[in-house]
C-alpha cells in the first residue's frame, strides 16, 4: 500500500508542482496517474520514488513512513520513460544490476537474470548491449530489471511512450497481464488517457497540482467529476452545454431535454453534459433532443463523429457507419438521459 | 553547367592548397632522419639508419623521452581524476556562484600557464622545494590543466541523461557505487579525450620543465630538442630531425589510437 | 524477500543522518540530486582539484599583482631586498615604447592568426569537406597541432629557411628570408597552421547541432548559401563561435611559441607580450617590471574575456 498524506512539493522560485495530495493506491493494485504534461504526475512519482523530496506532507509505503527516507532504501522499483538501461552493461548486467548492489554472488544473480529474462522472452538476447535491441526488447529489459528487484512497488513513468503505435497496444496488454500475475502494487504515468482507461485498476486523474477524481476507469469515463475530466477522458470530449433549469427539464441550446438531476432550483443555470458515444442522431423530432445543422462528418472506421451546430453551441454524436447524415441536413441529437450529467459551477451535482 | 564545373574546379584547388600549406612544413620531419648528413633541404632519403644509431649514443636523448612519458602520464592521470571528480559534482549538484567560477578559472588558466606566471611560479617552486622535481613539476602543470578539463568534462557530463543515475540510485546504489558502475563507464570517451588533451599539453610543453628543470638528467624531451638546436652554436641537423621524429611518434600513436576507439571530437560540443 | 526488506529498513533508520544537509523541519533530508551526492559529498569532489588550482594557478596570479608593485630583480641590491616601488613599474610599461610596440604587434598576431586565420580557415573546412578527402585534411590539421611545439616551430625554421627552405625552392625564390623581412606574417601564417585544428573540430562538432530542417526550409524559400549561412546557421551556432574565439584569442595571446621561430626578432620586431616578459623577467633579470607587465597582460586578457561573455549573454 502506499498512502499520500497532504503532500506538497514546491520548487525554488514558487512553482508548486503538487499541491496538498491525499491519495491511498492499494496493494496489488495497477494505478494510473493521469493528466496533462505539467500536471504534475511526474513530480508525484518522482516523490514517491524519493528523487524528489516532498517540501511538506507525508509518503507512507508499506506501514512505514518513508518521507525522509533515501529512494534506494524505500524498496520500491521504477521504470523510467527512456528505460535508463546502462548502454555498457549487457542485459544479464541490466536486470542483475539490483542484485549486485543488494551483494548477491555473481553465479545467483546470473541465474536470476535468466530466469526473469526468460519469463519475458529474453532468452537469446541476454548478451547483447541495449544498443543492440528494439525498442520494445528494451522495454523488456527494463521491466525485467524492476522484476529482479522483488520491490514491493512498481513505479512506470510513461512506460509505453518510447514505443511505435502499433507497439505499444501491444506492449499494453503484455504489462498489463504481467501485473496480474505478478500482483505488485504498481503506479504509472501517462498522458494518454486511452492507455489509462485501458490498463489501470483505478486512476487518478490530476490538474496543475491537483488530484481532480480518482477512480476506476469506468467511474471516470461514465461519471467524470468535474467539467476538467469531462474534457480530458474519452477518445473524443464529453458534449458540454451550457444550460438553464425549467422545472423537470432543461433547456439546452434552445430544446428542451429532461433533467437527469434531482434538487436543481429552477432558472439555475448550469452545465449539461453527455457524451458523443451517449447521444444517438434522428432525422425525425424526437422529444427531449437537440435539433440542429450537420456541419462536419469524421469517420473514425467502424462509426463517424457527426457535429451539429444547434443554436450557437456544437453537439457531437456518434453515428453507426451507413447512417451518416449529408452536410446541411437538419437533424436531432437524442441524448440518453441515464447518461447526461449536470455540473454546477464545474463539478457534477 | 560552366557554373558549376567552376565551382568544382574551385573546390579542387582549394583542397589541394589545404592539402600543401598543412603537409609541405612535415615534409621535412618525415625524410631529414632517413638522409646522411641532412641540411634544410628536403629531398629523396638515402634511407640510412645511422642517425638513429648516433641518438641512441647521445647521453640524455632516450632519457628525456622517458622523462617526458614520466611526466605526461602523471599530469594526465591527476588530472582526469581531480578534473572528473570535480566535473561530476558541478554538473550535477547546484551550487552557488558555479557558473562564474567556472569561467573565472578558465579565464585565469588561459592567462597564467603561459609566461605571465613564470616569475612567481619560479619563486613559489624554489620556495616550497619543488624546484628540480618531477614531482613538483608534475602538480604545477596539473594546475594549469585542470581548469580547462573540469569546465570540458562538465559539458560532457551535462550532456549525459540523470536517468541512469537516478535508476540506480532506486535500486539502493550509494553515490559511489553509483560514480563507479555507472558514471565513469558513461563518460569513458570523455576521460579518454581529455586524458590525450592532457598528455599532448604537458608532452609539448617546453616553457615550465625549461623554467623548473635544470638538472639535465631530468630534463623532458621538448627542452633536450632545444638544446640540441643551440648548443654548440650550430643545429645539429642529425640528431634533431631523428630526435624530433621520435619525439612525435608517441603522441601520434595516441592520437590514432583514440580516435579509432572513441572518435576524437568534442563530444555534444563545447558551447556557453 | 526477507533479505530485501531488513536491508531496507536498516538503510531507512540510517538514512536521515546520510543527508548532507541539515535537517530543518518540512526541508529535504537527503539530496536530491541525480547520484545522492548532496553538497557535502560534492564540494569533497571538487575540494582536491579546487586546492591545486588555488596553489598552482591562484596564488601566482596574486603574486604577480603583488610583484609588480617591487622593484624585485635576480641580481644586483634588489634581489635581496626588494622595495615597495608602488605602481611605478605600472606607469613605466605604459610609457614604454617597446611594450607600446609588443602590445601592437600581439593585436595583430591575436587578430590575423587567430580570429581572422584559425577560426575563419576551422569553418570553411568543417563546413564544406566531406568524405574521404575531409578525413584526409582533417588528420593533418590535427596533426599540426598534436606534434610538439619544439618540433613544429623547427619544421618551420627549416621551411622558411633562406637558402635551402622548402618554401622557397617551391616558390623559385631563393635567398627570400622570410623571418627577417616578414617575422610578424610568419608567426601569423605559423599559428595559424598551428592551430586551426581545435576550430575545425569544435565547428564540426557545432554544425552537427544545426537541425538539418531549418536548412532545408530555408532553401525551399530560396535562401543562397550566404543568407543560410546568415540567417541560420550563424544563429545556431553563435555560441559556439564565441566560446572558440575566447578561447583561442586568449591561447593566442599568452603563446610563447613564436620565441622558438623568431625569438622576438629581428630588432624587436616579432616581439609580442608572452615574448616581451620572457626577455625583460628572465633574461634581464626585472623580476617586478616583469610582473608588472604580467599584471597589465591579465588586465588585457580580462577585458577580452569580458568582452566575449558579454556577448555571449546578449541573446
Amino acid at each position: 500500500m502506499i498512502e499520500l498524506k497532504s503532500l506538497t512539493k514546491v520548487y525554488p522560485g514558487g512553482v508548486k508542482a503538487l499541491d496538498a495530495l491525499d491519495l491511498e493506491i492499494r496493494d496489488g493494485e495497477f494505478f494510473a496517474l493521469l493528466g496533462p504534461s505539467g500536471c504534475g504526475k511526474t513530480t508525484l512519482l518522482r516523490t514517491i520514488a524519493g528523487l524528489e523530496t516532498a517540501t511538506s506532507g507525508q509518503v507512507v509505503i508499506g506501514s512505514k513512513d518513508v518521507t525522509h527516507v533515501q529512494p534506494g532504501a524505500r524498496d520500491v522499483a521504477m521504470v523510467f520513460q527512456d528505460y535508463a538501461l546502462f548502454p555498457h552493461m549487457d542485459v544479464t548486467d541490466n536486470i542483475s544490476y539490483p542484485l549486485r548492489i543488494k551483494k548477491v554472488a555473481k553465479p545467483a544473480r546470473t541465474a536470476k537474470a535468466a530466469e526473469v529474462g526468460a519469463r519475458l522472452g529474453l532468452e537469446g538476447l541476454m548478451d547483447r548491449r541495449p544498443g543492440q535491441l528494439s525498442g520494445g526488447q528494451q522495454q523488456r529489459v527494463a521491466l525485467a530489471r524492476v522484476m529482479a528487484t522483488q520491490a514491493q512497488a512498481f513505479l512506470f513513468d510513461e512506460p509505453l511512450s518510447n514505443l511505435d503505435a502499433r507497439l505499444r497496444l501491444e506492449a499494453r496488454t503484455f504489462l498489463k497481464k504481467l501485473q496480474r500475475e505478478l500482483g505488485v502494487t504498481t503506479v504509472f504515468v501517462t498522458h494518454d488517457q486511452a492507455e489509462a482507461l485501458a490498463m489501470a485498476d483505478r486512476m487518478a486523474v490530476m490538474e496543475a497540482g491537483h488530484i481532480r477524481q480518482i477512480g476506476t476507469p469506468a467511474e471516470v469515463f461514465q461519471r467524470p467529476a468535474n467539467t476538467f475530466v469531462a474534457g480530458f477522458i474519452g477518445s473524443t470530449p464529453m458534449n458540454l452545454l451550457d444550460g438553464t433549469v425549467r422545472g423537470e427539464t432543461l433547456e439546452v441550446a434552445g430544446c428542451k431535454v429532461p433533467a437527469p438531476a434531482a434538487g436543481l432550483r429552477d432558472g439555475e443555470k448550469i452545465v449539461y453534459g453527455v457524451r458523443p458515444e451517449y447521444v444517438t442522431y434522428s432525422v425525425e423530432p424526437v422529444d427531449g433532443s437537440i435539433a440542429g445543422k450537420v456541419v462536419l462528418s469524421e469517420s473514425l472506421g467502424a462509426s463517424h463523429l457527426v457535429t451539429l451546430e444547434a443554436a450557437g453551441e456544437t453537439v457531437q454524436v456518434i453515428v453507426p457507419e451507413g447512417d451518416e447524415p449529408a452536410l446541411g441536413d437538419e437533424g436531432y441529437a437524442v441524448p440518453r438521459t441515464d447518461r447526461a450529467l449536470i455540473y454546477r459551477d464545474g463539478e457534477l451535482v | 553547367m560552366t557554373r558549376f564545373v567552376l565551382g568544382r574546379i574551385g573546390f579542387y584547388t582549394f583542397v589541394a592548397v589545404v592539402l600543401a600549406f598543412f603537409s609541405v612544413p612535415l615534409l621535412w620531419l618525415l625524410t631529414a632522419p632517413f638522409t646522411d648528413t641532412p641540411t634544410y633541404r628536403v629531398k629523396i632519403p638515402d634511407f640510412t639508419v645511422a642517425n638513429f644509431a648516433a641518438m641512441w649514443e647521445h647521453p640524455y636523448a632516450l632519457g628525456s623521452l622517458g622523462n617526458s612519458l614520466i611526466l605526461a602520464i602523471g599530469t594526465a592521470v591527476i588530472v582526469v581524476a581531480l578534473a572528473a571528480l570535480a566535473a561530476y559534482a558541478l554538473s550535477r549538484v547546484r551550487m552557488p556562484g558555479r557558473d562564474a567560477l567556472l569561467y573565472t578559472l578558465l579565464l585565469l588558466s588561459s592567462i597564467i600557464t603561459g609566461t605571465a606566471a613564470m616569475v612567481p611560479l619560479f619563486q613559489l617552486a624554489v620556495t616550497v622545494g619543488l624546484i628540480d622535481s618531477q614531482f613538483g613539476l608534475i602538480l604545477i602543470m596539473t594546475g594549469g590543466l585542470l581548469p580547462a578539463a573540469i569546465f570540458m568534462l562538465k559539458d560532457f557530463m551535462d550532456s549525459t541523461p540523470k536517468s541512469y543515475e537516478e535508476s540506480a540510485r532506486v535500486f539502493g546504489a550509494s553515490p559511489l557505487q553509483i560514480v563507479r558502475h555507472v558514471v565513469v563507464p558513461l563518460v569513458r570517451p570523455g576521460l579518454a579525450t581529455i586524458a590525450v588533451w592532457a598528455v599532448a599539453n604537458v608532452w609539448g610543453n617546453f616553457l615550465m620543465p625549461y623554467l623548473l628543470l635544470s638538472d639535465v638528467e631530468k630534463q623532458p624531451a621538448a627542452v633536450i630538442m632545444y638544446t640540441l638546436y643551440t648548443e654548440g652554436g650550430q643545429a645539429n641537423l642529425r640528431l634533431l630531425s631523428t630526435f624530433g621524429l621520435l619525439y612525435s611518434i608517441p603522441v601520434v600513436l595516441m592520437y590514432l589510437f583514440v580516435s579509432k576507439k572513441y572518435g576524437f571530437r568534442f563530444h555534444g560540443g563545447i558551447k556557453a | 524477500m526477507a533479505l530485501t526488506r531488513s536491508q531496507a529498513d536498516e538503510e531507512a533508520q540510517g538514512a536521515p543522518g546520510h543527508g548532507a544537509q541539515a535537517p530543518r523541519p518540512g526541508a529535504a533530508r537527503f539530496a536530491t540530486d541525480a547520484a545522492g551526492l548532496g553538497v557535502g559529498r560534492a564540494a569533497a569532489f571538487v575540494a582536491p582539484a579546487l586546492i591545486l588550482i588555488a596553489i598552482f594557478l591562484v596564488f601566482p596570479a596574486l603574486w604577480v599583482i603583488l610583484l609588480g608593485l617591487s622593484n624585485y630583480s635576480l641580481t644586483g641590491a634588489a634581489a635581496a631586498n626588494p622595495e615597495f616601488v608602488g605602481l611605478d613599474y605600472f606607469a613605466k610599461a605604459l610609457t614604454d615604447g617597446r611594450f607600446g610596440n609588443s602590445t601592437w604587434l600581439t593585436f595583430q598576431f591575436v587578430l590575423g592568426s587567430a580570429v581572422i586565420g584559425q577560426a575563419v580557415l576551422g569553418f570553411i573546412l568543417a563546413k564544406v569537406l566531406h568524405g574521404r578527402i575531409k578525413r584526409l585534411v582533417e588528420g593533418l590539421v590535427i596533426l599540426a597541432w598534436i606534434l610538439p611545439s619544439a618540433v613544429v616551430s623547427f619544421l618551420w625554421v627549416a621551411l622558411l629557411d633562406r637558402d635551402s627552405g622548402t618554401l622557397n625552392a617551391l616558390l623559385g625564390i631563393p635567398g627570400f628570408a622570410w623571418l627577417i623581412d616578414h617575422p610578424m606574417l610568419s608567426i601569423i601564417i605559423f599559428n595559424t597552421w598551428r592551430g586551426t585544428a581545435f576550430s575545425m573540430m569544435l565547428y564540426g562538432a557545432a554544425l552537427g547541432n544545426v537541425p538539418p530542417s531549418h536548412l532545408e526550409s530555408a532553401r525551399l524559400a530560396g535562401a543562397n548559401a550566404w543568407q543560410q549561412l546568415r540567417d541560420v546557421i550563424f544563429p545556431h551556432i553563435r555560441g559556439h563561435i564565441l566560446t572558440n574565439l575566447l578561447l583561442i584569442s586568449l591561447w593566442t595571446f599568452n603563446d610563447f611559441s613564436p620565441f622558438l621561430l623568431t625569438a622576438g626578432g629581428p630588432d624587436g620586431k616579432s616581439e609580442v607580450l608572452a615574448v616581451f616578459v620572457y626577455k625583460v623577467a628572465l633574461f634581464g633579470g626585472e623580476l617586478g617590471y616583469g610582473a608588472a607587465v604580467s599584471t597589465v597582460i591579465l588586465l588585457i586578457n580580462l577585458v577580452v574575456a569580458v568582452f566575449y561573455l558579454r556577448m555571449l549573454r546578449k541573446r
